[in-house]
């Protein structure tokens, strides 16, 4: 089944995606903008925050959806939305490791 | 100086990938290994925080249309996910040569496609509007199976290139799956952030993403795409795509030269 018609649903997930997306922007601009003046250590720790900040916005995303599913009662999506979530976070552990 | 210098590289890539509809990541991975001297696998992590944030920024849009379906892009996102994170790992194994050759001739693909298609490459259809509001015929999602194997190599790719894999996604669903191409665009620049995501994860954690050159690389892209969105119904954009095919090729052309002198131009 595929329903496009939910406002509320759509409009709750482009917040998060525009929160992510905006705040790091401004964060690693703020980081860029302090490395002018010479602040090199506070400058490069804002760059790995909005760095951060990026990659952890699809991992909230999937797991906003995720509950918003559970919420409606939709166990198959919400199932679905946790099944993406593990791998995402199964990925950052496997990643350790030097090669 | 470099940060500038970056800034402005992700500005026009930006500007590119929202005006022409292709990604501006293709460029950038490729200009950060030939001309700042980054090795290939850094330069694909370090491109891929600037995907990521085109695709958080550009899919907020299309969710506000309610255009994009997101139950078909979280299930098609567990193969795009999973092939995307297993790539992103396996790249760790590979030596450079190998990837410099993948990415030359995935860009000399990318662009024979274009040119064959006359440089058209906007998959948007107009949408039927009634009193403004954007209106799509029902529809039923089919052949999830295919849609789902589709999504693996897409995700694959993604993992190994730092691309978004629209190319794969979106005819599969316009035309395997009978979804409307615009919900297939939609959905396709949706999953994205994801994708990118699961591979940059593991980029991130083998030091492959370099965070001084992403940030500069991000910002530009995030202006540059945003003035590209507002421009792209105003101008012409078929030169521009010509323009974007002159870069990719010249690129793939430069990789090869580099490929066989060992790196030394």
């Amino acid at each position: 089944m595929s329903e496009l018609r939910e406002p509320a649903f759509d409009r709750v997930v482009a917040l998060v995606l525009r929160v992510g997306a905006f705040s790091c922007f401004f964060v690693m601009l703020a980081g860029l903008l302090i490395g002018l003046f010479g602040y090199g250590r506070i400058a490069a720790e804002l760059e790995r925050a909005g760095v951060l900040l990026m990659l952890a916005t699809p991992v909230v995303r999937v797991l906003v959806a995720g509950i918003l599913f559970l919420r409606e009662r939709d166990w198959k999506y919400g199932a679905i939305s946790f099944g993406v979530l593990t791998i995402l976070l199964l990925g950052g552990l496997f990643g350790i490791g030097e090669h | 100086m470099l940060s500038a210098l970056l800034v402005v590289l992700g500005f026009f890539a930006g500007l590119l990938g929202a005006l022409t509809g292709i990604g501006g990541g293709i460029l950038l991975s490729p200009i950060l290994a030939l001309h700042f001297g980054i090795p290939i696998r850094q330069a694909i992590g370090t491109s891929l925080v600037a995907v990521i944030t085109t695709s958080a920024a550009s899919s907020s849009v299309h969710l506000q249309r309610h255009t994009t379906d997101i139950r078909l892009g979280m299930t098609l996102e567990l193969a795009t996910a999973l092939g995307a994170a297993v790539t992103a790992y396996l790249v760790g194994y590979f030596n450079r040569n190998w990837l410099e050759g993948i990415f030359a001739g995935f860009l000399l693909y990318s662009s024979i496609t274009i040119l064959w298609r006359g440089g058209k490459v906007k998959n948007e259809e107009l949408p039927a509007q009634n009193g403004g509001e954007t209106v799509i015929p029902p529809y039923e999602p089919e052949r999830y199976p295919l849609g789902l194997a589709a999504s693996l190599l897409a995700g694959g790719l993604s993992g190994l290139l730092g691309i978004g894999g629209g190319p794969i996604k979106v005819p599969v669903m316009y035309l395997f799956m009978n979804v409307p191409l615009m919900v297939a665009t939609a959905t396709s620049n949706f999953m994205i952030g994801v994708t990118a995501a699961a591979s940059a994860v593991v980029y991130y954690r083998r030091g492959d993403i370099l965070v001084e050159l992403a940030a500069p690389l991000a910002v530009g892209v995030f202006l540059g795409s945003l003035l590209g969105a507002r421009m792209a119904p105003r101008i012409q954009t078929k030169y521009v795509v010509y323009l974007l095919v002159a870069i990719m090729l010249y690129l793939a052309g430069h990789l090869c030269v580099h490929l066989l002198t060992g790196g030394t131009a």
